[in-house]
């Protein structure tokens, strides 16, 4: 185990709380969060559920860090082209 | 080059994805073609994960994901409550699909039975991989010490669930939808096992007078 996984997961263990929530609720959540990040808001604040989920699930961090650079690119003109992506895969 | 087909408002995706046969076909073909691009945005940026396919099967496996996305997407159309743009919404479940199938390629074949910590529990091969320098003796004992405690929690306070899919996850570094996968269940119980784990290690940690700032610069002061 690299000691830098081993801090993370230990940072984790004391951010636990005694409830939060599950994977499907995230996912109903985390388009409205990258929104309100989008539109400059303070998403933690307003959503903390989905903000301390998102610390604690490598999948779902994952998909909304994935989520986040497709919004960001819409903002600045749109996703590439689908031939463009095509051209991507080795 | 920038596909820019991303022109219609929330209500004219829903109006025209509800519509009768012409106006439905044309919004579900753009709709599928923005899913496919969203897969192929993921699986460009995680490559590593398919190393063993060709790139005509790569690009299947695309079609194949958006396709499903598609279906889910109509399926949950009544589920969109118009607090983010409908692409956004809709980005989500590529987004969900291309990433199962990514980390189900990576792990085709390896038995979760061969990895490197045992399911059983046992972690008394259990080290730090450091580049540091050696640990003075104080620090030495310290680190054994909440380590020593850590490993008591795993294997004495952990349900054989709880601990197998901790050791799979956090020791073995398997993906969370892979672990759910081979063991047959879903994202939604492999999060509940692994937080009601976090929940009984940190108040067996807090229980013995340890705190994060504590442990941390107890683990991280040789950087």
């Amino acid at each position: 185990m690299q000691r830098e996984n081993f801090e993370n997961w230990l940072k984790n263990i004391y951010e636990t709380q005694e409830e939060e929530i599950s994977c499907t609720e995230c996912f109903d959540l985390v388009s409205q969060f990258v929104e309100l990040e989008t539109s400059g808001q303070d998403a933690a604040a307003k959503m903390p559920d989905v903000k301390q989920h998102l610390k604690q699930c490598p999948a779902c961090r994952t998909e909304y860090e994935t989520l986040r650079d497709l919004r960001r690119l819409e903002e600045e003109g749109g996703i590439p082209s689908l031939g463009d992506l095509q051209d991507l895969i080795p | 080059m920038l596909w820019m087909a991303n022109t219609r408002t929330n209500e004219e995706w829903l109006e025209e994805l509800r519509a009768s046969r012409a106006k439905q076909e044309a919004a579900i073909a753009d709709l599928r073609n923005l899913l496919l691009r969203t897969v192929l945005f993921f699986f460009s940026h995680n490559l590593r994960d398919f190393e063993r396919l060709a790139r005509d099967e790569i690009l299947q496996l695309a079609e194949d994901c958006a396709q499903d996305a598609l279906i889910a997407v109509m399926n949950h159309l009544s589920d969109f409550r118009g607090d983010s743009k409908f692409t956004t919404w809709v980005y989500k479940f590529g987004v969900n699909i291309a990433l199962m199938a990514a980390r189900r390629e990576r792990w085709r074949g390896v038995s979760l039975d061969q990895l490197p910590f045992g399911v059983d529990g046992a972690l008394s091969e259990w080290v730090l991989r450091d580049k540091s320098a050696e640990l003075t003796s104080d620090l030495y004992v310290m680190q054994s010490e909440i380590r020593e405690m850590i490993r008591e929690v795993i294997e004495q306070d952990l349900t054989a669930k709880q601990r197998r899919v901790l050791i799979l996850m956090v020791f073995n570094e398997v993906p969370m939808d892979e672990v759910a996968r081979q063991l047959d269940t879903n994202r939604n119980a492999i999060y509940k096992m692994l937080h009601d784990a976090r929940r009984k290690l940190k108040n067996r940690l807090q229980a013995r007078g340890f705190d994060i700032g504590e442990i941390l610069a107890i683990f991280s002061v040789q950087r």
